[in-house]
């Protein structure tokens, strides 16, 4: 559990908040009862890569906590939608980009990507731009998707500095 | 004329002032509340007898149940409830009662006692100093009680864990 100034935030390693978040809503003292967000971190050098945040609000006594659990690729984490009924698309959004789905989700579907998508693209691995593109084709009257044809080259800005990074001064 | 003129004064002097309106969307006025939080807090303290003895969530709810159903015992008119309690409207505290019997419940189905007695919670302080731009939310000062149900919990134990952490975040004795 961590406790500074920034909020506090708690990092758990069950699979199933649910438990501790249905807890934080009923209990006296705790009354958490809106859920903010819920988002996914990927680190990918750790075996369990993703982390799934969940911001919470009391309004009771204004405080926010932040409640982290991990999660690997094939784990299943449980909806917490029936306490906190604003959750159903923010898990829908952590299954769209990064592939943490749930059991007995009411209803997971895909929510930002595109109706023919594979992949999830806030994962780490998935390129800044991804690997189809998309374009009107005359003839055929439709969208069509093709691999992707980059006429430049991937530049790379470094924004520590903003001169432009010489070595002759 | 002249007996709605004798008539409404003593109706007045009779009755307790009568809340108009709790002030929030969705949330009516309850008109027997005592009565309703006195019953609610009784089924609260005979449920939680079902918790086991020594756990910091037992202590918690009887320590703070106990304060406000003698509170409630005390007082007559709802006005009076909430001023001395300071947790808000009567209403308010029906539904806090509600929902505490609704976790009791699941608490006792989900059983996650028996945390070890050398289970360390690890706090991390983080003392980064904050931008002068960002806002800190700091909450409000809390009703007194819960210091006192904070005390009563961490007066029994060694280790001090929060009364949040102990029953719920075991890491390894939790069997779903």
């Amino acid at each position: 559990m961590e406790r500074s100034e920034h909020g506090n935030s708690s990092d758990t390693n069950t699979d199933c908040p649910f438990q501790l978040l249905c807890f934080l809503q009923l209990h006296t003292y705790t009354r958490v009862q809106v859920s903010i967000d819920i988002c996914g971190v990927d680190h990918p050098s750790r075996k369990r890569r993703f982390e799934v945040v969940y911001n919470l609000l009391s309004t009771r006594y204004n405080s926010r906590i932040r409640v982290q659990t991990s999660a690997d690729e094939v784990t299943r984490i449980s909806p917490v939608v029936s306490p906190f009924p604003s959750a159903g698309r923010w898990e829908r959004e952590v299954w769209d980009m990064f592939g943490v789905s749930s059991i007995n989700h009411p209803d997971l579907r895909r929510i930002s990507t595109d109706y023919g998508f594979e992949g999830h693209p806030l994962r780490k691995d998935l390129p800044l731009s991804g690997y189809v593109e998309v374009r009107y084709d005359d003839p055929e009257k439709r969208v069509v998707s093709e691999p992707i044809e980059m006429t430049q080259e991937f530049r790379y800005f470094d924004s520590a500095s903003p001169w432009e990074q010489r070595s002759d001064g | 004329m002249f007996l709605r003129r004798f008539a409404r004064p003593s109706s007045l002097m009779m009755m307790a002032k009568v809340k108009e309106t709790t002030g929030i969307v969705g949330l009516e006025v309850v008109p027997n509340a005592r009565e309703v939080l006195i019953d609610l807090y009784n089924k609260t303290l005979t449920e939680i007898q079902r918790v086991p003895e020594d756990e910091g969530y037992r202590k918690a709810v009887e320590s703070f149940t106990r304060h406000r159903l003698s509170v409630c015992e005390q007082e007559e008119d709802w006005e009076s409830i909430e001023k001395k309690l300071g947790c808000g409207q009567v209403e308010e505290l029906i539904e806090e009662a509600r929902d505490e019997l609704k976790l009791i419940d699941k608490m006792i189905e989900w059983d996650p006692w028996g945390v070890p007695d050398d289970y360390e919670c690890e706090v991390v302080e983080n003392d980064a100093p904050v931008p002068k731009h960002v806002p800190l939310h700091r909450p409000g000062p809390l009703p007194e009680e819960f210091y006192k149900t904070l005390e009563a919990v961490m007066g029994g134990k060694l280790d001090g864990a929060l009364k949040k952490d102990e029953p719920v975040i075991p890491a390894t004795s939790q069997s779903t």
